[in-house]
């Protein structure tokens, strides 16, 4: 923002994902084989929905329902797969699933002017009962067989995971596409200021549609790769998936206003979420420790970017000193 | 000035009517598939089970009427809840319990107060954290513990039938409903929120200190699902890390379905209060039909889209209309 600064925020957060994974190492088992395998295999998938997250929240609207987009997304793969359909077939219908819900939660956002905030938690709950009310036995899939589960398990060298390299294209191709594309640009303009967008010939209705359906595109990338990686499928246990990537796109620096925020930074933000959860088991905390960090996370790495700390510092000088608090009174 | 008033207001009371006529249907819908509703026992049930749900949605309506939510109150209200099992069972003593158990609510309240007050992150993102934070919480506080075996005494305080039918919450719901909509629609605080919800800079700029206002209805909030806790508690009997996990969107369907405009400006307290009813309806028709909770879970999302659609369309109309100003963007 300011002139001063010199070393981007992603180069920030870069170094410190290196700095937490060589602090892991040194402390722990980490550096094992099976920690970094078992990292790729994690933050693959959230990877993945940590740009397609970031891409709404840049417009400046949000999807609650993204966890339990993935839980479809995973059903109708996984059941195709059941059924003994071949790779070309489940993963373009699981990444159709996406794109018709996801679609749907911006349709009705953008035409009704209902704010993505409810639309998606309203979602969130539709979407939980229609897994328990209308899928046959709730949605489970179990016995995923070798047909299914060859993408999630298969790994190049015996060490890095098909998925993440998935993920890795995914997130150059998107980094290319948000930096240089007139589509990229125009999630930016509408996000920043809306009407400055329409005066620049941006339908931010439009725009906006877009972009939950390529998010939905996304959702489905990251439902097939989480599916894979599992024995069974249980639709309900994606909700809270939004949660993680809500955090990731934040602490990435997307700002939660709108307007701001770079794919790469979303990308470090996955793999410092993943850390610091990680961490937090090494160091010996219960899991439901998490949700509190979580919580905690987001509100600093929210506050962090929403906040314009030149204004901060001019309002606050001078407040802890009594020279100043006199300067103040008098002024 | 008063046929205009009059005029921007025709509209508002014809969506509550209809509202109040669908509530009448429903009724006698699930009346006519099983005639045991209508028993007075049953259908005064309805206002039990939605006492707690009730309770929190009068003050959301004042939050959601500023052109905020808080996705926190289900979560507040099993903190709160666990609060006064955890000390309940550690002293014995009732009252340190309620008090802890207040305590708990009014600071959640107050911190999402202070954050959406102080800093500029939005409503939704402040209490979709501390929803996990509240969340995470409580299940620290309790571990895999539930909490029971309180007083006699304590669970009266929603087990009380009056004149054998009439449950005790129906009575704290009309109370307090009372209060809110004295508040809501007669007193400076209510004009006030209306206006932070069509415009806040135009209040800042006439001196108006919004901030201090959103702090006081986010800690009221925090106060009011305290206040539910204690409800549920003494209806349910135990303590629990899984309850209240679903009420934030039974309490914001409420409001919603009530007519409060969700982009705010625009709000109705009766509206809500039919909202709750509409809701309780649903939960016991429901039970009475042997459709499990995520049927209705299904329901209640369906007809918050619904109501957010029915709502939006009807404002544009109006706007169109000219007759009231088209409700603040967001």
């Amino acid at each position: 923002m300011s002139g001063k600064r010199k070393v981007s925020r992603e180069a920030i957060l870069g170094i410190l994902v290196v700095a937490f994974m060589a602090f892991l190492a040194l402390t722990s088992n980490f550096d094992s084989k099976s920690g970094i395998y078992s990292m790729m295999l994690d933050v693959s998938p959230s990877i993945v929905g940590a740009i397609a997250m970031s891409m709404v929240i840049i417009t400046g609207n949000i999807d609650i329902s993204a966890g339990t987009i993935l839980g479809f997304v995973a059903f109708a793969a996984g059941s195709l797969a059941e059924l003994g359909a071949p790779a070309w077939i489940f993963i373009p219908a699981g990444i159709l699933m996406g794109i018709c819900l996801a679609g749907l939660n911006g349709w009705i956002s953008v035409t009704f002017k209902v704010p993505s905030i409810v639309v998606t938690l309203a979602m969130n709950m539709v979407h939980l009962g229609f897994y328990a009310t209308f899928l046959p036995n709730a949605g489970w899939v179990e016995n995923l067989k070798d047909n299914f589960t060859w993408l999630g398990r298969g790994r190049f060298f015996d060490l890095v995971p098909y998925i993440f390299v998935i993920a890795l294209l995914v997130a150059v191709l998107f980094m290319y596409i948000m930096k240089n594309t007139s589509f990229g640009k125009s999630l930016y303009a509408v996000g920043g200021n809306r009407q400055a967008a329409i005066y620049a010939g941006i339908n931010p209705d439009r725009t906006v549609i877009k972009v939950y359906l390529v998010e939905g595109l996304l959702l489905g990338v990251a439902g097939i790769l989480k599916a894979t990686t599992a024995n069974e499928i249980m639709p309900s246990a994606f909700q809270g998936r939004e949660m993680i990537f809500i955090s990731a796109a934040v602490v990435g620096g997307v700002s939660i206003l709108g307007g701001g925020g770079k794919v790469l930074g979303a990308v470090f933000g996955a793999f410092l979420v993943y850390l610091l959860s990680i961490a937090m088991i090494y160091l010996g905390f219960q899991d439901y420790f998490q949700f509190s960090l979580q919580g905690i996370i987001v509100l600093i790495a929210v506050f962090v970017t929403v906040t314009d700390f030149t204004e901060l510092r001019k309002k606050l000088r001078g407040t802890f000193t009594r020279a100043g608090r006199a300067r103040k009174a008098r002024a | 000035m008063s046929d205009k008033a009059r005029a921007s207001r025709r509209p508002r009371i014809t969506y509550q009517v209809a509202l109040g006529g669908l509530l009448v249907a429903l009724i006698l819908l699930f009346g006519a598939i099983e005639p045991v509703f209508f028993y007075p026992d049953v259908l005064f049930d309805v206002t039990s089970i939605v006492g707690e749900i009730g309770i929190m949605a009068l003050a959301m309506t004042f939050i959601i009427t500023t052109s905020g939510i808080d996705l926190s109150v289900g979560f507040i209200l099993q903190l709160s809840a666990i609060s006064f099992g955890a000390v309940f069972a550690g002293t014995g003593n009732l009252a340190l319990a309620v008090s802890a158990a207040m305590v708990a609510g009014i600071l959640c309240g107050f911190l999402n107060g202070l954050i959406i007050s102080g800093t500029k992150i939005p409503p939704l993102v402040t209490t979709l954290a501390t929803m996990s934070l509240f969340r995470g919480l409580s299940m620290i506080l309790a571990g895999v513990n539930s909490f029971s075996g309180f007083p006699e005494g304590f669970k009266k305080i929603s087990t009380t039938l009056l004149f054998g039918v009439v449950p005790i919450q129906f009575i704290y719901l009309i109370v307090l409903f009372l209060v809110f909509n004295l508040v809501y629609t007669r007193g400076r605080l209510g004009r006030h929120l209306k206006g932070i919800g069509f415009n806040e800079n135009a209040l800042i700029f006439s001196g108006i200190k919004t901030k201090r206002i959103l702090l006081l209805i986010y800690t009221l909030s925090g106060f009011m699902a305290a206040l539910a806790s204690m409800v549920y508690l003494g209806r349910l009997s135990s303590a629990k890390t899984s309850m209240g996990n679903d009420l934030n969107l039974q309490v914001i369907t409420a409001v919603v379905l009530g007519g409060t405009s969700i982009v705010g400006g625009i709000g109705s307290m009766s509206g809500t209060l039919i909202g709750v009813l509409i809701i309780g309806v649903l939960r016991k028709g429901f039970t009475l039909l042997n459709l499990s909770g995520n049927v209705f879970n299904f329901t209640l999302g369906l007809i918050l889209i619904v109501a957010l659609v029915i709502f939006a369309v009807l404002e544009r109309r109006k706007a169109l209309a000219g007759r009231t100003q088209p409700a603040a963007k967001t």
